[in-house]
């Protein structure tokens, strides 16, 4: 299909929304199961003596989970189609499945890897299993819907050679790298570690240590997300959003020609000083922090 | 880590192959035979990884899963492609070339990067073996066939390869995975990995109803019967290894 300039800006603005919400719900969903970087220090934490209430989704990195849930939202996603059901029950359908298969492996890596710690006394507690896997099966498919619907916009309207399973595939784990490079921090470090000084980084002596109490009784996933979702998730949504749009924007308005690659470097570089100006400004405005021997470290 | 093995790696890695290979020369007539073979497959798959990750690679459990597949679909493509007019040795030179590649890779890792595991080499050997099984196992499920060409034009254009590549490595790489820890136990490891082998089936099911029809259904309808009777009897590992499974409660008095 050959789109005019409003559309495909049109088409392109729409991709990048569908990108910004699922990078948002992808990095709540790790978070509310405590995946990834997050989850060696609530793996780690009984070891130390440290029990906890906390929610252990051990289904290996984000890229390779939501590259996972979003595969098998798109082969069912398929297969729908195939049969000829619209479109976006289709997506719907789909992509419930592949967020409720994802929820099966949550629920066996969480009571795999708590009675495989008996000696550390972590009881496995039922009522932290019955509510938090429906919260992480909900923000899945939200992000799997998104991720899914990206792909078929992909296949039908731009006319994308790839399947929708591959395209579906390659943003699970685009998603998923994502998430899990700039979200996991808050909550690996800000949040599991919210009594040490901000932004001071995890000191290994602190390892496992992680803070297991909340404002009123015992800190558990749900309070754990209801903090990221003030800025790790938004964060991570607009990371993925703009890299959906600031790669896509030169080719949509310029063409497949030698100035879209000049201005996409362009970008690369003006983003590299923007960042550079931010984690100045942000160490001169927190740091310096100090070492366990409580020496200064080094500034920016 | 205590081996108190309920099943011997010998015994399993025969039980593998024969019923592996078995299936996927019946899957022209009863296409779920081949995903019932590649389930066993995964289960060696488990286990192989539990061996070799027993030796503490922790975030190097899913990495080694991965590259399983890898090795198994890049093998198993070259053996069915190239035994030509004899489709019937496919499946055979697959599982060899995986071998093969394995005992490569187990070769480097060993004495090129020097991982220091005893276990390597073999370990790699059964597990790019085992991933070369899950693939043609699972494709010749959902294409009813494997041959190449039919089995190349079934699962490729739909895409349905990738769902057989990331969810097979998933399926080998998650048991092992998900009961990580010093009090990790065999028979519960390999009850999830049935599990999570049955819960890949089913969607291979759904994905062949694509191209097999009822066949498919059948897949998918079998692949969900193991699901329920294997989580089923995961959990009742569960409740028997946990230290204690409550329903809420305060967080037990420790020194910290």
């Amino acid at each position: 299909m050959v789109l005019d300039l409003t559309m495909s800006l049109a088409v392109l603005s729409l991709m990048g929304v569908l990108a910004t919400i699922a990078g948002a719900l992808e990095d709540l969903e790790s978070d509310v199961g405590s995946q990834s970087n997050p989850n060696s220090q609530v793996q780690l934490a009984p070891q130390m003596s440290f029990l906890h209430r906390i929610y252990n989704k051990a289904i290996s990195g984000e890229p390779v989970s939501n590259g996972f849930s979003a595969v098998v939202s798109g082969i069912v996603t398929v297969v729908l189609l195939d049969s000829n059901v619209y479109a976006i029950t289709s997506i719907a359908i789909g992509a419930l499945v592949g967020a409720l298969i994802l929820g099966i492996f949550a629920t066996t890596s969480f009571a795999g890897r708590v009675s495989s710690m008996t000696r550390f006394k972590q009881p496995l507690y039922m009522d932290i299993m019955r509510y938090t896997t429906p919260t992480i099966i909900a923000h899945n498919f939200i992000m799997n819907f998104c991720l899914v619907a990206l792909a078929y916009i992909q296949y039908a309207i731009l006319g994308h050679p790839f399947s929708i399973p591959f395209l579906a595939l390659i943003w699970g784990i685009a998603a998923g790298a994502v998430g899990s490079s700039v979200g996991d921090v808050h909550y690996g470090a800000e949040r599991q570690f919210q009594n040490s000084e901000f932004g001071a980084g995890l000191n290994t002596s602190l390892s496992g240590q992680i803070v297991r109490k909340a404002e009123s009784g015992l800190r558990n996933s749900i309070d754990n997300v209801w903090f990221c979702a003030k800025f790790g998730g938004p964060a991570t949504g607009i990371g993925l959003g703009l890299t959906v749009v600031l790669s896509n924007w030169p080719t949509t308005v310029i063409g497949y020609n030698w100035t879209a690659v000049l201005v996409g470097f362009g970008i690369v570089v003006l983003m590299a000083i923007i960042h550079r100006i931010v984690e100045v400004n942000i160490r001169n405005a927190y740091g310096p922090y100090k070492d366990h021997n409580g020496k200064e470290e080094a500034a920016a | 880590m205590a081996d108190e093995s309920l099943i011997k790696r010998n015994k399993l890695i025969i039980i593998a192959v024969v019923s592996g290979l078995s299936g996927i020369y019946l899957s022209p007539y009863f296409p779920a035979l081949a995903a019932i073979g590649a389930i066993v497959a995964v289960v060696w798959g488990a286990d192989a990884i539990r061996r070799v990750a027993a030796y503490g690679l922790g975030t190097g459990v899913p990495s080694i899963g991965q590259l399983a597949l890898g090795m198994g679909i890049v093998a198993s493509m070259f053996g069915l492609a190239i035994v030509g007019s004899v489709p019937l040795a496919g499946p055979v030179v697959a599982l060899v070339t995986a071998s093969v590649f394995g005992l490569i890779t187990g070769l480097f890792a060993q004495h090129v990067i020097k991982m220091n595991i005893p276990v390597m080499i073999s370990g790699m050997t059964e597990i790019a073996a085992a991933g070369s099984l899950i693939i043609v196992g699972f494709g010749s499920a959902a294409a009813g066939s494997y041959v190449f060409g039919t089995f190349v034009q079934n699962i490729f254009s739909s895409g349905i390869v990738l769902v057989i590549f990331w969810m097979g490595a998933m399926s080998i790489l998650h048991p092992f995975n998900a009961t990580l820890g010093p009090d990790e136990k065999q028979k519960r490891t390999l009850f999830l990995a049935v599990s999570t082998g049955a819960v890949t089936m089913t969607i291979i099911g759904v994905a062949a109803t694509m191209i097999l029809g009822s066949a498919g259904i059948i897949t998918m309808v079998i692949g969900i019967v193991l699901w329920l009777v294997f989580y089923k009897k995961f959990w009742d590992e569960v409740y028997k290894d946990a230290a204690s499974v409550v329903g809420t409660g305060l967080i037990p008095k420790t020194e910290a």
